[in-house]
């Protein structure tokens, strides 16, 4: 393998990718759509139930009681008011406690709670806000449940910090470039194939695996410097950067090597897709389950992309460090080993 | 322009497309795409909080859990299930009901119960649980509730759900990937392996090659279009409207994956296109996704026409006279596409890369 022909190689590619005005304006476009989603989303959980209400008379201990539980309280000035600032969307849901609501329960009785929604309150909800309210009743009325409850926290509590769902996305943007980049790669060594351009180069001092190192060098550089510049735009270098982008790297070796695999199989440019679509779906599945928590099972660690997005969500969006995600880098490290050697191993037999 | 040539050409392509990548994927995609956000939006994606249970004996509660709608309650057989499925965020709570637990409450004894919370858990979900979970042991102690809740809707807005708000976007993705996709690959796929020179030395012109291969992306996106209607249950309510909207949208689509297709010199410059411009053809979905968002910004897109009167129908009850307007857009954009196409089909002279 010579270090001078590589290089050479890929600064080649380099240059014949950028000359392309039109790729590479489609590439930077990509970046920054990527980047405007997630400048678009908002940018913090809104986690606490927005309750207007319209009481003569609001009893402290209902005030006391919701809003150390989370709940924002407004309180209006009359019914038609509270009608309209729900009507207006302002609120999704109105309360109205009438005045005799406490004469009534202090008097032994069953008292009255109206409570207005906004049309398009999604309809399946709203027996919560009734049973809250019923809830509410239960306490003015002095009515305590005989219940003793221990509650236990499981994983950090992030009750008012939670973690805005555009950071949970970044992840899957980082699986998506460097997949994305996978098709190209692979669409670059099929080219090769196709045009006949890889026989071509190997009767000159070029080797096979110095040809295919030229190609993964630019593959891995692309997809890594894509990734580098969406993660730096999102924030997800604000934290232990240095994680960040060894995981980064380790995913583009991983990506490279399954685009060797691809092509090593691969007979044409539809036959790339084919396979690396499939293979990018599967990649895509972990950083689902950091979208969706709970909706994968364990059997999700059997994907190796599981180790690059757990990194990523741990360090960027939950603070990690080197020590918590060691674990996570030293297989995500194996498997782009064994990938990206069974890739370039699979592609010399296909040429030699 | 020979109608038989065209036909020729046309059978060559049915009759070999199930053998390409692009055409099975264009028609499986949506398929699979509409169950999986079945699956997704039906359950996981609801925004209802969920309530895990181990029952240790046969306590009410459980049953009574299942009927509140706002909640979705999910049983395990263990403690330890139990807290591994409230650690990974699977149920934002989980309680344990120690096997006397009714009795205990029916006698008005207190009652122990042990509740596991999500650390990730918004807060507003553990208050619905928390109190719904205060109401269901009410009523296993068969308390009647002081007070009497008295709901009204007011306003003329809409809640959409999830699983129909997502309708736009498979459909939408039905038809670019078949109209457009199918005969964009099909023609840069021809180029490059130089089988298009081949074609046009033969009696067939270009034009009847172009409309061959837009024929085979019309045919396939509007098949995969409606039976994605079908299946997310948006095709009953007008469906001669709805054939009626699919064909021209289909139309747009295969006119643009014709133009790809001519435009594109190599497959990586065609995904690569795709890659940058996806977001554009699927913005008006997109948008729809959160209602909020005001409706001229959809318009600025030329998918917005193929969109907008599909959720007008299904989903808004529209009519002819509802969607018309947007549909003498669409035919517009359609002459407009086409026209694009024979102007830059000429320029380049169909010359292969």
């Amino acid at each position: 393998m010579n270090g001078r022909i590589i290089g050479s190689l890929v600064f080649k590619d380099l240059v014949l990718y950028f000359k392309n005005r039109f790729f590479a304006f489609i590439t930077i476009l990509g970046l920054v759509f990527y980047i405007l989603i997630y400048t678009l989303m908002p940018s913090s959980v809104d986690e606490t139930l927005d309750l207007a209400f319209y009481a003569p008379t609001l009893p402290p201990v209902l005030q006391d009681e919701l809003v150390t539980e989370g709940v924002d309280i407004a309180r209006l000035d009359s019914e038609e008011a509270l009608k309209q600032a729900v009507i207006d969307g302002d609120y999704p849901v109105g309360i109205v406690l009438p005045e005799d609501l406490m004469p009534t329960l202090a008097a032994g009785g069953r008292g009255q709670i109206r409570v207005y929604f906004n049309a398009d309150f999604p309809e399946d909800l709203e027996d919560s806000y009734t049973i809250l309210m019923e809830e509410v009743g239960y306490a003015l009325s002095g009515r305590e449940l005989n219940l003793d409850v221990t509650e236990e926290v499981l994983g950090i509590d992030r009750a008012g910090e939670q973690v805005p769902e555009r950071d949970r996305m970044r992840p899957l943007f980082a699986v998506f470039l460097l997949m994305v980049e996978t098709l190209g790669l692979a669409s670059l060594i099929s080219s090769e194939i196709v045009g006949g351009t890889i026989q071509a180069l190997l009767v000159t001092p070029m080797t096979v695996t110095g040809l295919f190192a030229a190609k993964g060098i630019m593959g891995v550089g692309l997809a890594f410097a894509q990734g580098v510049i969406v993660m730096a735009a999102t924030g997800g270098l604000a934290t232990n950067a240095g994680i960040i982008l060894l995981a980064l790297f380790l995913g583009s070796l991983l990506v490279a090597g399954v685009a060797f695999l691809i092509a090593s199989v691969a007979n044409d440019l539809m036959s790339v897709m084919g396979y690396g679509i499939i293979i990018m779906l599967a990649l895509t599945v972990p950083a689902l389950g950091v979208l969706i928590p709970g909706a994968m099972s364990d059997w999700v660690r059997v994907v190796p992309s599981f180790y690059l997005v757990d990194t990523v969500h741990q360090v960027a969006n939950l603070g990690a460090s080197w020590g918590d995600v060691a674990g996570n880098m030293a297989i995500l490290l194996a498997f782009s080993a064994v990938i990206a050697a069974l890739g370039v191993f699979a592609l010399k037999r296909r040429f030699q | 322009m020979s109608v038989r040539r065209v036909g020729a050409l046309l059978g060559k392509e049915l009759a070999h497309g199930p053998r390409n990548f692009m055409f099975v994927f264009a028609i499986l995609v949506p398929l699979v795409l509409t169950v999986v956000l079945s699956l997704l939006f039906g359950n996981l994606l609801s925004g209802k909080p969920k309530l895990g249970v181990v029952d240790q004996g046969a306590s009410r509660l459980v049953a009574l859990a299942e009927e509140v709608d706002s909640i979705l309650v999910r049983t395990y057989d263990s403690t330890d299930a139990l807290r591994g499925a409230v650690r990974a965020g699977a149920v934002d709570m989980g309680v344990v009901l120690p096997g006397t637990f009714d009795d205990v409450v029916m006698r008005g004894d207190l009652a122990q119960l042990t509740a596991y919370v999500w650390g990730e858990s918004l807060l507003k979900d553990r208050i619905v649980l928390g109190s719904a979970i205060a109401s269901l042991v009410r009523k296993v102690a068969g308390q009647d509730a002081p007070v009497e809740i008295v709901t009204a809707t007011v306003g003329d807005g809409e809640s959409v759900p999830w699983d129909r708000r997502i309708v736009p976007f498979v459909v939408l993705m039905a038809i670019i990937l078949g109209g457009s996709m199918i005969p964009a690959t099909s023609l840069v796929d021809e180029k490059v392996k130089r089988t298009l020179t081949a074609l046009t030395i033969t009696p067939a012109s270009a034009g009847e090659v172009f409309l061959a291969k837009g024929l085979v992306g019309f045919i396939i996106s509007v098949f995969v279009g409606i039976f994605t209607l079908v299946l997310n249950q948006s095709f009953g309510t007008k469906p001669g409207l709805l054939v009626l909207i699919m064909v021209m949208s289909a139309m747009l689509a295969a006119a643009f994956g014709v133009l790809l297709g001519v435009v594109m010199k190599d497959i990586n410059t065609l995904f690569a296109t795709i890659k940058g411009t996806g977001i554009l053809i699927y913005a008006p979905a997109i948008l729809y996704l959160f209602p909020g968002i005001p409706d001229w910004v959809g318009r600025i897109f030329p998918t917005f026409y193929m969109v907008d009167p599909v959720v007008e129908v299904t989903q808004r009850g529209g009519g002819w006279a509802e969607v018309t307007p947007e549909l003498a857009i669409l035919a517009v954009l359609i002459a407009a596409m086409m026209g694009l196409v024979m102007v830059v089909s000429r320029r380049r002279q169909m010359v292969p890369a």
